[in-house]
Formats: structure tokens, C-alpha cells, sequence
């Protein structure tokens, strides 16, 4: 097979197989942008003029990476002192995106 | 025509023929910076309080710039959506309608009265305000402003600001926030308290006197311009904008004669605006430059032209206090210079000559005591090219020797026993109005009668 034909196979197989993690990350990267972002910042460290207007925690501390996913996701959906609550406006489906999210957010 | 008071020139014969009570109700209104207000209904839609966004409303703080930077649409509640899929278009749609109304009640007391009329006015109501302000899509969002004005015994259209905005930019992968607005009152879409329209004061008295001159970009054609402009905000330090506008009289006819208003922008007015904004630990930082030129006919549509150029600069630093239980003192300031070239009206007889300039500098320091109580003190100075026909003499709004020179200070002081109720009280000072300290008006009123209290309920819900 001439390279040009095996690099186009390579390519077309590897995103016929392309796992559905990575394409639930990029959802779940988005969903982050749109919501949380504006308090937590980028990279979720809270370390923004807005994030420290709201007291944003950073999601990459301990405090934050040793809560459980239930934990994690009562706080979206129900709030926490400065940050309002997610429930209303947040499918369950969304939620658990977002949570193995900031989960990744500790691993960087 | 003089980029003095909205719409009108005393001495431009078109104007002559416009209703006396509306001459002084323009120029009274000229000098005073458009009411601002904090909005419930955002707080509804994010589910955060008003002092997530505000110091003190309507000042805003690093997150309720991002939060009007991002096009008012940051939600929380329950939306009526639909996924974008395939041919079909997706639907993000507030259940909670986005409507807020701000009532005001005032008290004003000036020093001396105006003659023939009663000091001590209360007015109840001074305006009400109602505002549709939220999401309107997921992209798209809103600050638009309905008033009635107790005076004027009608609602008219205020201030409005529609915008689309996006966050997910990225520029030398840096973020980039990028919006396009729609509005009708150049400086309404900035970000911070130290551009005209959302600057200190936050709101006056209607009854007092105010010294005459303003440059176009300080408040001259809000609610008379429309614009359609655009803004971006990168690496979240620098910001840019800019905004084209064209004359939209509100209550004027459509196609516009021009007969009838100062101001008919020729071609389009350009707005522009650059900023840039840092944070260190308790400290938030702005400078920035904005400005505006114009070219324009009063009472036509064709014809000679004035032609205005303003260039500005302002600053705010707001610096919180740890120690002082995350109190905020915060300091604001903007100088504006007007060249302008007033051809047009020195051909109708409205100006004396055509080259005038005219400098404006105000800068206040304001003390939050958390959300709570908040203690400003300003001043401000106007001098420029004193022209005694383009102001004119005239008892109590005109100025006898034709300078626009005006300078005083103003305190204010603002209880919030809750953070939709607003108590103040504010004392404005004169020590030169429209061109002098004693009988500027040659009718012997002195720059110090004009010295005001304004006693203000404010109730937004």
C-alpha cells in the first residue's frame, strides 16, 4: 500500500475507533467553558479577578480532588455558600461530565 | 450646534420654537450622569446575590464585568432548550421571564430657589424604571431600560444594551472573549465606573440646576444615537471596542427630517474604546482611553456641518481591604477634551465663532463598607472656549459671560439596609457654575445657589 493510502487508513481507523471518553472530554471541556470557567477560571484554580470577587475555590486542591463524585455533584446541583446551585439548569448527565472533569482537572 | 445640552442649543432658532419646559428639563439633565442601577432579574437568572456583581449597584466588580462581558447570559436556572442537531437550530430560553423594575422617590432642596418655583421638591415617584435585562438566548443577552419620568409623565425608551458575546475564543492561545452590541448611548457597553455612562454621580436630582456644557461622548446623545459596534477582551487584560452610531431620535419620525434636534449625525459617528485591566492579590487596575467624533446638523439634514472630536482617558483602581473585613475603596477618574468646529452653527447664528474646545475632568474616591454603606466623594471641573452666544445669557441655565467654566464637588452617602434598597443622600457643591462664582446668570443668582440636597429611596425588585 503506498504511504499516502496507509496514513489515510490509519487516520480513518483511528477515528472510527476514537474512544467515546475523548469525545465526552471535549463535551465535558465545553460544558466547563460555558459554566464554571467564568468563577474557577481556565484551569479551575479560581485564581481570576472574577474567581476571587466569588471567593472561587480552586479545583485542584486537595480539598477539592479528595471529594467523592456524589459529593461533588450535590455541590454542583445544590450550591455552596457563594456558588449558586446548578440543579435547575444542569442535566444529570451534564453533571457527571463536569465531575470526572474537575476529577481531571487533579491529574494535570 | 453646542455639544452642550441634548438636542438643544439656546441659540439656535429650531429650538426656539421646541416647548420651554423641555429646554430646561434638557439642560437640567445634561451634566447629570444617567441613573444606573443594579438589575434582579440577573440575579434571578444566575441565582447569585446583587453583591456577587456589585460593590455597591451599580459599580461592578471583576466578576460582574465578566459577567457583562459574556453578553449577560452566565445562568443557572431552569432553561426550555433544544440541542443544536442536524438542520435544526438549537433553543436556549429562560423560564423565569427577565424583567426587574427600579422605583426612585426623591427629595431635592437647593440653596436658593429658582425663581418662581418652590424649593423643597418631593417627587414621588422621580422615575420609575423597567427593565428587560437577562438571556435571551445562549449567545445573546440584554440590558434594556423603559422609564417613566415623573416630570415628563411618560415612559420613554433608556438605556439599552444587546449583545452577543462569546467566551471559547482564542488568540496566540490566549483566551479571547469577543462580543457585537447593539446600543444607543456611547460608553453604555463598557465595563467599568469611570466611562460617562455608568460613572459617578450614579444618579441626581432632576430639579436641580446642572452646569450646561457636557462633550458629546458625556452623556450628549444617549437615548438620541443608535449604534451597532463590537468589543474583545484578550488574555482578560486587554479590551478593545468600538461603536458606529447614527442619530435615532426616540419619539422622532422615521425617515428623520432633522428639524426639531441639535444633534443629526452625517455619516456615522465612530466610537472607540481601549482598556486595559490588571489584578494583583487585592488589587484591580484599569486604564484606558475612549473617544468619539461626529459630524452633525442641527435642525437638518443637509447642509454645513459642526463637527465634534472627543479623546479621553480614565482609570479605577479598586483595592479590597482584608483586614477591614474585605471592605472596598475604590478611585475613579476621567479627563475628556472636545475639539470642536462649529460651522453649522455659527452659520445659523448659534454660536459666536467656529473653533471651540471644551475640557472635562471628574474623579471621585468611594469608601464600601462591605455591601452595606457606601461614602463618595467627587469633584468636577469643566473649562473651555467661552462663546457668549453659544451660552448664552439666560436666568438660572444661562451664563453671563459666555464661559462654560463649572467646577464643585459632590458627597455622597449610600445606606443599603437590604441589597435592593438604596438610601442616600448626596450634596452637590458649586463653586463656579457656567462661567462664574457670583450672578453667573446676570439675574444675580450666585454658583452656590444652585448647592443641592438630594435625598434618594431607591427600591429595585
Amino acid at each position: 500500500m503506498k504511504r499516502t493510502s496507509r496514513t489515510l487508513l490509519v487516520i480513518l481507523l483511528g477515528g472510527a475507533i476514537c474512544p467515546s471518553w475523548l469525545l465526552a472530554q471535549s463535551d465535558a471541556a465545553a460544558l466547563f467553558k460555558s459554566k464554571c470557567v467564568l468563577c474557577h477560571g481556565e484551569d479551575g484554580s479560581g485564581n481570576t479577578p472574577s474567581g476571587k470577587a466569588l471567593k472561587a475555590k480552586d479545583l485542584r486542591s486537595d480539598e477539592t480532588q479528595k471529594k467523592s463524585g456524589p459529593e461533588i455533584t450535590e455541590v454542583i446541583t445544590k450550591g455552596r455558600k457563594t456558588m449558586p446551585a446548578f440543579g435547575q439548569n444542569l442535566k444529570p448527565d451534564q453533571i457527571q461530565q463536569l465531575v470526572a472533569y474537575i476529577h481531571h482537572l487533579g491529574k494535570k | 450646534m453646542p455639544s452642550t445640552e441634548k438636542q438643544m442649543s439656546t441659540g439656535n432658532s429650531n429650538i426656539q420654537r421646541l416647548p420651554i419646559k423641555l429646554l430646561v428639563a434638557a439642560t437640567v439633565a445634561v451634566f447629570c450622569a444617567q441613573a444606573a442601577y443594579a438589575v434582579p432579574s440577573y440575579s434571578r437568572q444566575t441565582g447569585l446575590p446583587c453583591a456577587s456583581c456589585h460593590y455597591a449597584p451599580p459599580e461592578l466588580n471583576a466578576f460582574g464585568r465578566k459577567f457583562k462581558l459574556e453578553g449577560y447570559t452566565f445562568t443557572t436556572k431552569a432553561e426550555i432548550s433544544d440541542d443544536k442537531k442536524d438542520h435544526n437550530s438549537a433553543l436556549h430560553l429562560l423560564e423565569a421571564f427577565p424583567l426587574s423594575v427600579v422605583f426612585d422617590t426623591s427629595f431635592t432642596s437647593t440653596k436658593a430657589p429658582q425663581p418662581a418655583t418652590q424649593n423643597g421638591n418631593f417627587e414621588f415617584p422621580q422615575d420609575v424604571s423597567l427593565f428587560l435585562a437577562g438571556a435571551w438566548a445562549e449567545h445573546v443577552g440584554s440590558f434594556v431600560q423603559v422609564t417613566y419620568d415623573a416630570q415628563a409623565d411618560h415612559f420613554s425608551w433608556d438605556n439599552t444594551d444587546i449583545r452577543y458575546a462569546n467566551n471559547k475564543g482564542r488568540l496566540f492561545d490566549k483566551s479571547l472573549t469577543y462580543g457585537v452590541t447593539l446600543n444607543n448611548n456611547p460608553t453604555v457597553e463598557d465595563l467599568w465606573n469611570s466611562t460617562p455612562a455608568w460613572g459617578f454621580p450614579f444618579i441626581s436630582s432632576d430639579v436641580a440646576p446642572s452646569p450646561t456644557a457636557a462633550a458629546i461622548v458625556n452623556g450628549s446623545l444617549g437615548q438620541d444615537v443608535a449604534g451597532i459596534g463590537g468589543y474583545a477582551m484578550w488574555n482578560e487584560h486587554i479590551y478593545l471596542a468600538g461603536t458606529i452610531y447614527r442619530s435615532e431620535h426616540i419619539g422622532g419620525s422615521q425617515p428623520n427630517p432633522g428639524t426639531d434636534f441639535g444633534f443629526n449625525v452625517r455619516g456615522v459617528a465612530p466610537y472607540w474604546r481601549m482598556a486595559y485591566q490588571t489584578s494583583s492579590g487585592n488589587n484591580n487596575l484599569e486604564l484606558g482611553t475612549y473617544g468619539m467624533h461626529m459630524k452633525s446638523s442641527p435642525g437638518a439634514i443637509t447642509g454645513l456641518e459642526d463637527s465634534y472630536t472627543d479623546w479621553a482617558a480614565d482609570f479605577q483602581y479598586d483595592r479590597t481591604l482584608p483586614s477591614l473585613k474585605n471592605d472596598v475603596l475604590s478611585f475613579r477618574g476621567t479627563y475628556i477634551r472636545e475639539n470642536s468646529s462649529l460651522i453649522a452653527s455659527f452659520n445659523q447664528g448659534a454660536a459666536g465663532f467656529v473653533s471651540h474646545h471644551l475640557n472635562t475632568a471628574q474623579a471621585n474616591v468611594e469608601y464600601h463598607f462591605g455591601t452595606r454603606v457606601a461614602a463618595t466623594a467627587g469633584f468636577f471641573d469643566v473649562t473651555g472656549t467661552a462663546d457668549p452666544v453659544l451660552f448664552a445669557s439666560a436666568p438660572v441655565f444661562g451664563s453671563a459671560n459666555g464661559s462654560p467654566q463649572s467646577n464643585g464637588y459632590l458627597l455622597s452617602l449610600a445606606w443599603w439596609p437590604q441589597q435592593n434598597v438604596d438610601l442616600m443622600f448626596q450634596y452637590t457643591g458649586n463653586l463656579r457654575f457656567n462661567g462664574a462664582a457670583t450672578n453667573y446668570d446676570a439675574a444675580g443668582r450666585n454658583a452656590n445657589g444652585n448647592n443641592s440636597v438630594y435625598l434618594l429611596a431607591r427600591f429595585v425588585f
